[in-house]
């Protein structure tokens, strides 16, 4: 994308009112000047709207039982946050193995999410905590409005979010009891872009699971919840024929590629295994 | 050179490279910050398709851009054919064999401009069928990368000594496997690059990156036509090389065709997607190798047979074999050898040399099948390495002389730090769940000192005690990061007894620095160490003759220490050498402490049949690894890496350990993690978000421990180190996850899918 501009209001107003004369939002970069990079000359050509004066898109808050993260958090604060820790562990885990800590420290939730990678590794654990995205601007100017992060993802990178609309933040609704765990596998451990990603969540009483939510990455050409997996393990016993079960159960949801990252087998191999853990510890946590 | 040794404190000391802060605050001048009045900047627009006949190149549209001050293709410049196979040209004119083939250049006001430019050049190509598997390209008959040759075969090579068959009657165990080696670039931090400018009497400036600096004008002064010695060479910082830089490559002449058309200096630099798809690649190679010994393990027999893909152009890679054939006829006593390699055109990139020179891919075969040899033996893979270990004053079938020779110490000393008893006994016992461990070890042999390719392997120096005690060492050897300034400076020091902190070391101009052959072979630290220490040794005595002189007392009796000269009975202070310098220049006799050297080492060129001492002397090293295996999701983790060098007397610890250090880093990523994947003759993951280094979070904790042999020709006892420590890791880690897994694999590298995916397939060999 030529770039003809590069605004940095300091008002969320004023954002959205560069967006809605059609800028492109930009926050960490890391995903945009990559790709600007590649195709310099790519799409028609726009205005960037750099976020990274609003510092309201930067807070963390419990608000309304609600975890609220401003969209504009980084993924190093997240990997730290006590409110972040203490309310979505998941959410901490995911960004340990986040990158490298120079993306960390740069790269942000809200463009993560609005990159809509398949393998964004803070889409799966989100989607098990069902966690809800707040929208502002476009058609509804400044008026907020919500999408659960399971219908945010439409495609390969693209998402619910309508021309001049902007993620402001994501909410994840506290639940007592909720356990949580999230795995990702590469080529190694660090510095990589997962070849499958892996969350899962549930709330354990006498024995039983309930709530339970499994999502997946880079596996299919967005991040996905898999239905089968969860109706193998709502009301079911923790057990480890439930675990083999649901392990089981989460390929049939599974649709991956072959690319020069990973073969499909060894994604479907892989998530196999990884689904296995996660939801092993989500029993044992 | 056996000038009793004298301790100063210079050799051995831990000292910090001379040219660290430089480059740690960013002030070092690499080759993309240097910039000349007027200078243009220039860009290559290379082949879209691996083969194809160039049916036009319409240029219109790239020269009618404004800042476009020049577009050349093949039919503007002369193609003087060069590299190793003359095989090779700046640009191509008619046909284009691989995906790097350089169609067309550009230079501009801006690299922008440049690039652009290159983008609007319209290339119409006839597509041509395409041979990329070397085994298909040496079959009779195949499609022919080079009509005009009989065949595909580029070169071959075959050595031999005994009598195999006699060795293979003798054995008791036989073992034979095929071990494939792919793939991996170099991805050097500082991207390739060069500056070419004429001056008005038409003699060529070239600010290079080059490892060989002298041969470089030489080899370049015959493609673009201007006498050798009107062409001076300018060294700027390397920003890495590890040997992609021994050749010359067709961006360089390039540069210069260009500056010629323009008539101003031209630069061009290498963004990180040229570094990855158009530098050269560690040579691959299929590898079928069969070996044999006695019960008691002593080895009866070896005998290799090579494939290796040339690409469609030759540079160094081809002469692996050179370097590999050492490693099977020497690397232990082997009674009996042969080793027959072929080099294949085909229609993929090519490559070049790269640390080890080959080693990497012969010690892997030999050392994984030890182990399966020492298991079909019963026999404990440290004992069956011992038993065959060679000895001090070895003379190998070969004709390699081990005239200093640690590897049975490197193999102890790794086995005693590793705790390799208890390990192999414990991890023994498969352990439950998914996390398996397991513990492998392999040794190297590599040249010490260089090797005779050319009738000189040899390096001067100029050494200069100023008046005020300072020292200038002129070298010829180039310095590529490996910390060879320091390591010149402190043998010089040593010798001298005048402090490192007083010495500049100039190395960077062949203006003014004397002939060296360049930086490969791990040839530095050995032959221009001595050197610098020839030439310091003159500049000592006359400094000790003239203070004998200005003082009235007998050389004998004096020493210089710290820069000071004493009495050498007392250590009492006389006078200094900046003082014995000034009354050289203004009284006594009218003359400078400026002293040369040129040493030249005992080796010998190889004859037809390959044998010969190549190297004044050999390094050893054992490395021991300890994994942990996720036998579900083939995910290795190296726990500790015990490293053993014998590297001789070891002149700068420091930078020893950071050699080896780095070479463990590259040598886990070569069993482990790098893959440059090439399909069709297209490099698919250029880029260093796909091709995975190994990083500092994957290192494990590595124990770095030395046999400090004094070898009796090197400066103070040295050997070179620089790339034994990349060489005997990956066969090391194989050997680990068999132990772990019980899967010996044969091919590199161990990515978890390759590893999840063979252990789910169940038991068995690959």
């Amino acid at each position: 994308m030529p770039v003809t501009a590069f605004h940095a209001p300091s008002s969320l107003a004023d954002a959205l009112a560069l967006l809605a004369a059609g800028g492109r939002p930009v926050a960490g970069g890391t995903d945009l000047v990559v790709e600007l990079a590649a195709a310099p000359d790519g799409g028609p050509p726009g205005a960037l709207v750099s976020l990274h004066r609003l510092a309201e898109l930067r807070s963390v808050a419990v608000e309304d039982g609600d975890l609220v993260m401003g969209a504009g958090v980084t993924v190093a604060t997240l990997r730290e946050h006590p409110l972040v820790r203490e309310h979505a562990p998941v959410l901490a885990q995911a960004a340990d193995r986040f990158a490298g800590p120079q993306v960390r420290n740069a790269a942000t939730l809200g463009g993560n999410l609005c990159h809509a990678s398949p393998a964004a590794d803070l889409a799966p654990p989100l989607l098990v905590l069902d966690a809800v995205v707040v929208l502002a601007g476009g058609e509804g100017g400044e008026a907020e409005r919500r999408v659960p992060v399971d219908a945010f993802f439409v495609g390969p990178r693209r998402t619910a979010r309508l021309p001049g609309e902007l993620l402001t933040a994501v909410r994840v609704p506290l639940r007592g009891g909720r356990r949580a765990s999230f795995q990702k596998g590469g080529t190694r451990p660090s510095m990589d872009i997962s070849v499958v990603s892996v969350a899962a969540s549930a709330e354990l009483r006498d024995g039983v699971l309930r709530h339970a939510r499994i999502a997946l990455g880079a596996v299919g050409p967005t991040p996905l919840r898999s239905p089968a997996a969860e109706a193998v393990l709502e009301g079911a016993p923790a057990t480890a024929a439930t675990v083999a079960a649901a392990a089981r159960a989460v390929l049939r949801d599974a649709r991956p590629i072959d690319d020069v990252r990973a073969s499909a087998a060894y994604r479907l191999h892989l998530l196999g295994v990884l689904a296995q853990r996660v939801i092993r510890d989500v029993i044992d946590r | 050179m056996s000038e009793s040794t004298r301790p100063r404190g210079a050799v051995g000391a831990p000292i910090p490279k001379l040219d660290a802060p430089e480059r740690v605050t960013g002030r070092i001048r690499y080759i993309h910050e240097i910039g000349l009045p007027r200078m243009l900047h220039g860009a290559v627009l290379r082949a879209e398709v691996p083969h194809a006949r160039i049916v036009r190149v319409d240029t219109s549209r790239a020269l009618s851009l404004p800042g476009v001050r020049a577009v050349l293709t093949g039919a503007d410049v002369p193609l003087v054919p060069f590299g190793h196979g003359r095989d090779n040209t700046a640009l191509k004119a008619d046909f284009v064999r691989c995906i790097r083939d350089e169609v067309a250049a550009v230079a501009a006001d801006t690299e922008e401009i440049a690039r652009e430019a290159c983008r609007r050049i319209r290339v119409e190509y006839e597509p041509l069928p395409a041979i990329f598997d070397p085994e298909e390209a040496a079959r009779p008959g195949a499609l022919r990368v080079w009509p005009e040759r009989e065949d595909n075969l580029a070169f071959n090579y075959h050595y031999d000594h005994g009598d195999v068959a006699a060795g293979e009657a003798e054995s008791d165990a036989v073992v034979e496997g095929t071990y494939r080696l792919h793939y991996v670039t170099h991805a050097c931090l500082g991207t390739s690059g060069i500056v070419a400018a004429f001056d008005s009497d038409g003699r060529l400036t070239l600010h290079s990156v080059t490892q060989v600096p002298f041969l470089y004008r030489r080899d370049m002064s015959r493609i673009v036509g201007v006498p050798p010695e009107h062409i001076r060479v300018i060294q700027a910082a390397i920003g890495g090389g590890f040997g992609s830089k021994l050749d010359i490559y067709p961006y360089e002449p390039i540069a210069i065709f260009l500056a010629r058309a323009t008539g101003r200096p031209v630069r061009i630099l290498f963004d990180r997607g040229e570094e990855f798809r158009d530098s050269p690649t560690r040579q691959p190679a299929i590898v079928h190798l069969r070996s044999g010994a006695r019960r008691d393990g002593t080895l009866t027999f070896r005998t290799a047979r090579l494939l290796l893909d040339n690409g469609a152009h030759t540079s160094w890679g081809a002469t692996t074999p050179f370097v590999m054939m050492q490693t099977f006829s020497s690397l232990y006593r082997v009674p009996h050898a042969a080793f027959d390699a072929e080099v294949v055109y085909t229609h993929n990139p090519y490559a070049g040399s790269f640390r080890g020179y080959g080693n990497l891919q012969a010690t892997f075969p030999i050392e994984v099948q030890l182990d399966e040899l020492a298991e079909s033996l019963g026999i404990d893979p440290l004992e069956l390495r011992l038993r065959n270990a060679q000895v001090p004053g070895e003379v190998t079938g070969q004709g390699l002389v081990f005239q200093s020779c640690g590897l049975a110490e490197c193999l102890r000393t790794a086995a005693a730090a590793s705790g390799w008893e208890e390990k192999r006994r414990a991890y023994a016992q498969a352990g439950e769940g998914p996390l398996r461990r397991g513990i492998g070890m392999a040794s190297m042999v590599h040249t010490g000192g260089g090797a005779k390719i050319y009738h000189s392997d040899g390096c001067g120096t100029v050494l200069t005690v100023d008046d005020f005690g300072s020292v200038t060492l002129v070298t010829g050897a180039t310095e590529i990061g490996q910390g060879s300034e320091t390591v010149l400076a402190q043998i010089a020091a040593e010798e001298l007894g005048i402090p490192v902190d007083r010495f500049t070391v100039v190395n960077s101009d062949t203006q003014v620095k004397p002939w060296d052959v360049g930086v490969h072979a791990s040839r530095t630290t050995f032959i221009a160490g001595n050197a610098a220490r020839m030439a310091a040794n003159k500049a000592r005595r006359k400094l000790l003759d003239a203070a004998a002189e200005q003082l009235g007392v007998p050389a004998g009796d004096l020493e210089i220490r710290d820069g000071d000269v004493v009495r050498a009975s007392d250590g009492k202070v006389l006078t200094d050498v900046g003082r014995v310098v000034r009354k050289l220049h203004f009284a006594t006799r009218y003359d400078v402490v400026t002293t040369t050297a040129y040493y030249e080492p005992p080796s010998a060129m190889q004859d037809p049949g390959f044998k010969g001492n190549v190297s004044p002397t050999y390094s050893f090293a054992t490395h021991v690894v300890e994994v942990e295996v996720d036998v579900e999701t083939g995910v290795i983790r190296p726990l500790r890496v015990t490293a053993v060098h014998d590297a001789g007397r070891v002149i700068n610890p420091l930078g020893a350990l950071g050699q080896v250090e780095g070479g463990v880093a590259m040598g886990l990523g070569y069993a482990m993690t790098e893959d440059l994947v090439i399909r069709e003759g297209r490099v698919l993951n250029g880029s260093f978000r796909d091709y995975k280094l190994f990083t500092a979070p994957e290192m494990p904790e590595v124990d770095v421990r030395w046999v400090e042999t004094a070898d009796p020709d090197g400066p103070f006892g040295a050997k070179g180190i620089g790339e034994a420590p990349a060489i005997c890791i990956a066969p090391a880690v194989v050997n680990a996850v068999y132990q772990a897994t019980g899967r010996r694999f044969r091919s590199l590298p161990l990515r978890p899918e390759r590893v999840a995916l063979e252990l789910a397939r169940g038991e068995g060999e690959e």
